[in-house]
């Protein structure tokens, strides 16, 4: 069934978008990423402004992310006082972040910066998930405990000033650390329209070094509060969130999210991980094949 | 009393008149339809247009979307990776252009004709912005014209004008789904011995109808209240996906 984006100003398949949406959901009901590495580059794939595709990919988040969040809270697994330190960092990351993706598409560079970033960003996560949840699987046991080889033991990370007391997580670490990543997140969901889910678990699980059954509902929820500040963003500023798409993601994602909860209790930590990263080598190997291919057609236009 | 000067060149002009000047009355033009409606459900359109002419002669109809300025891009390679190189803006692009003619594009009309009128796709000329040479405004109004046939905004072959009798025709452009909006610009021409005899203006408004149209002023009107909205429908669903599933 053919239906009509009224802000995209053009017709879509509806039941891809759905499928797609269900696919993304259920991704971020197992892993605790928003999926939205998928739906962007998929979404420009099927002739979507990059613009659209990340202003509404911002508001499917929010949707994906308040099931998900729901669905850990019940459980406790949300760590509210450092979902809510990683804000501050994450809301002024998405304001530039927007700043950055105009700049981008005034030079006509928008279309090779989203790939070259999903790139670098897949890439680098994949490859380190990848090497650690398979040196974890291979070794037979779950690598949540070992903590000698998390960089937060790191000198740098113990020097660093306001340090502050985490209960919930169980952790003593200055706020700079847990800003700086809200703060990369912020800027992936207004640039590339991912809740960067891919880049904060393990950030969280490194870097922090918090407790695994924690990081996806925290994650989730500095993801939710972030992608509802950025979809009015966008709303406001470029007119880039289409109702009727954002909708059509959002069924499906729902729907998937809640069987992508009931996967993840039972997935061991590390094969999720394994599972996640071999996902984002795929997706990173595939564009970046698409940055060197020659393309058919050199030339492209774009309306004022 | 006027002067017989006056009178002189009045006369003169009725004698020239019927050879070089345009007369709209010769064509009489109607649409099936006055507006093509964009709905939720839209996927395409077909456009109708009816006409009667009262001479003999050739038809030639152009159809064009309201003008806009369009950035024409070519890629090149930087590390072996293609990224966008080099660009020439053009102003005043028909958002949309397609033509129907009676007979041969060349036949009914010589390319000066053609180009006068804008005739057909190769008669179509944007300015470009900017100090370019020739030869590359010309390759890329060329790769601009291609670029538009691929998206299906700019006509690859002209439609054909079908004569229902020696006065009446009608002619079926195809409107396709992803159809920039605004107010479209229908022109029929009469030809004969390769000149412009009659020609006809219609208006046609191409728009968002309905609950689309409704989202579409939402979002430009009040976008703050707007994305308000979205974010409220997206928690909405999140919390009752959540509510429902609770249950098993």
């Amino acid at each position: 069934m053919q239906i009509y984006l009224p802000i995209a100003e053009m017709t879509v398949p509806a039941e891809s978008i759905l499928l797609l949406g269900t696919f993304v959901g259920f991704l971020s009901g197992v892993f605790g990423v928003g999926g939205g590495f998928l739906t962007t580059p998929f979404l420009i794939f099927m002739g979507l402004p990059p613009g659209i595709a990340v202003g509404t990919q911002s508001n499917q988040l929010v949707a994906a992310s308040l099931s998900g969040v729901l669905a850990h809270f019940k459980k406790g697994n949300v760590d509210f006082k450092l979902g809510g330190v990683m804000l501050a960092g994450s809301l002024l990351g998405s304001v530039i972040g927007v700043m950055v993706f105009r700049l981008l598409q005034h030079m006509g560079q928008i279309e090779f910066a989203i790939p070259l970033l999903y790139v670098f960003f897949l890439g680098s996560m994949g490859l380190m998930m990848f090497y650690e949840s398979l040196s974890a699987v291979l070794k037979k046991r779950d690598n949540d405990g070992d903590e000698s080889s998390r960089l937060m033991h790191h000198k740098f990370f113990k020097a660093l000033p306001y340090k502050m007391r985490f209960p919930r997580s169980k952790l003593y670490v200055s706020v700079l650390v847990p800003v700086a990543i809200g703060f990369f997140g912020g800027l992936l969901v207004s640039i590339m329209g991912i809740g960067g889910g891919f880049l904060l678990v393990p950030a969280m699980i490194y870097i922090l070094g918090m407790p695994t059954i924690l990081v996806a509902g925290t994650s989730l929820f500095q993801i939710m509060v972030t992608t509802i500040f950025a979809t009015i963003m966008h709303a406001m500023t470029n007119h880039t969130v289409d109702l009727v798409l954002a909708a059509l993601l959002i069924f499906g994602g729902v729907i998937g999210a809640q069987f992508g909860v009931k996967v993840s209790r039972k997935i061991k930590g590390s094969y999720a991980r394994f599972l996640l990263a071999s996902m984002l080598l795929i997706v990173c190997v595939k564009l970046a094949g698409d940055l060197f291919i020659t393309p058919i057609e050199l030339y492209n236009t774009e309306v004022e | 009393m006027p002067p017989v000067w006056v009178f002189l060149v009045v006369f003169v002009f009725m004698a020239v008149k019927p050879a070089y000047a345009v007369d709209s009355d010769l064509l009489t033009i109607g649409l099936a339809d006055d507006s093509v409606q964009i709905t939720t459900g839209f996927n395409g359109s077909r456009l109708t247009i009816f006409g009667m002419k009262r001479e003999i002669g050739d038809v030639a109809i152009v159809v064009r979307g309201p003008e806009r300025r369009i950035t024409v891009r070519r890629k090149g390679q930087s590390f072996g990776m293609w990224r966008n190189v080099d660009d020439i803006r053009f102003r005043n692009v028909p958002s949309y252009y397609d033509f129907a003619v009676s007979g041969v594009e060349r036949d009914i009309a010589p390319a000066i004709l053609r180009n006068e009128y804008g005739i057909g796709v190769d008669s179509l000329r944007f300015d470009a912005l900017g100090r370019r040479s020739e030869g590359e405004v010309k390759t890329f109004r060329e790769a601009l014209i291609r670029n538009k046939q691929v998206s299906g905004h700019f006509a690859v072959e002209p439609e054909r004008v079908v004569f229902l009798s020696d006065k009446f025709f009608r002619v079926d452009f195809d409107i396709p789904a992803n159809v920039p909006t605004g107010l479209y610009k229908i022109t029929t021409y009469l030809l004969q011995e390769g000149r412009v005899v009659g020609q006809r203006q219609t208006d046609l408004r191409i728009g968002q109808v309905g609950t689309s149209a409704r989202i579409y002023r939402f979002a430009h009107n009040d976008s703050m209240i707007y994305g308000i909205a979205a974010v409220l429908m997206a928690l909405l669903a999140g919390w009752l996906a959540d509510l429902f599933f609770r249950k098993e």
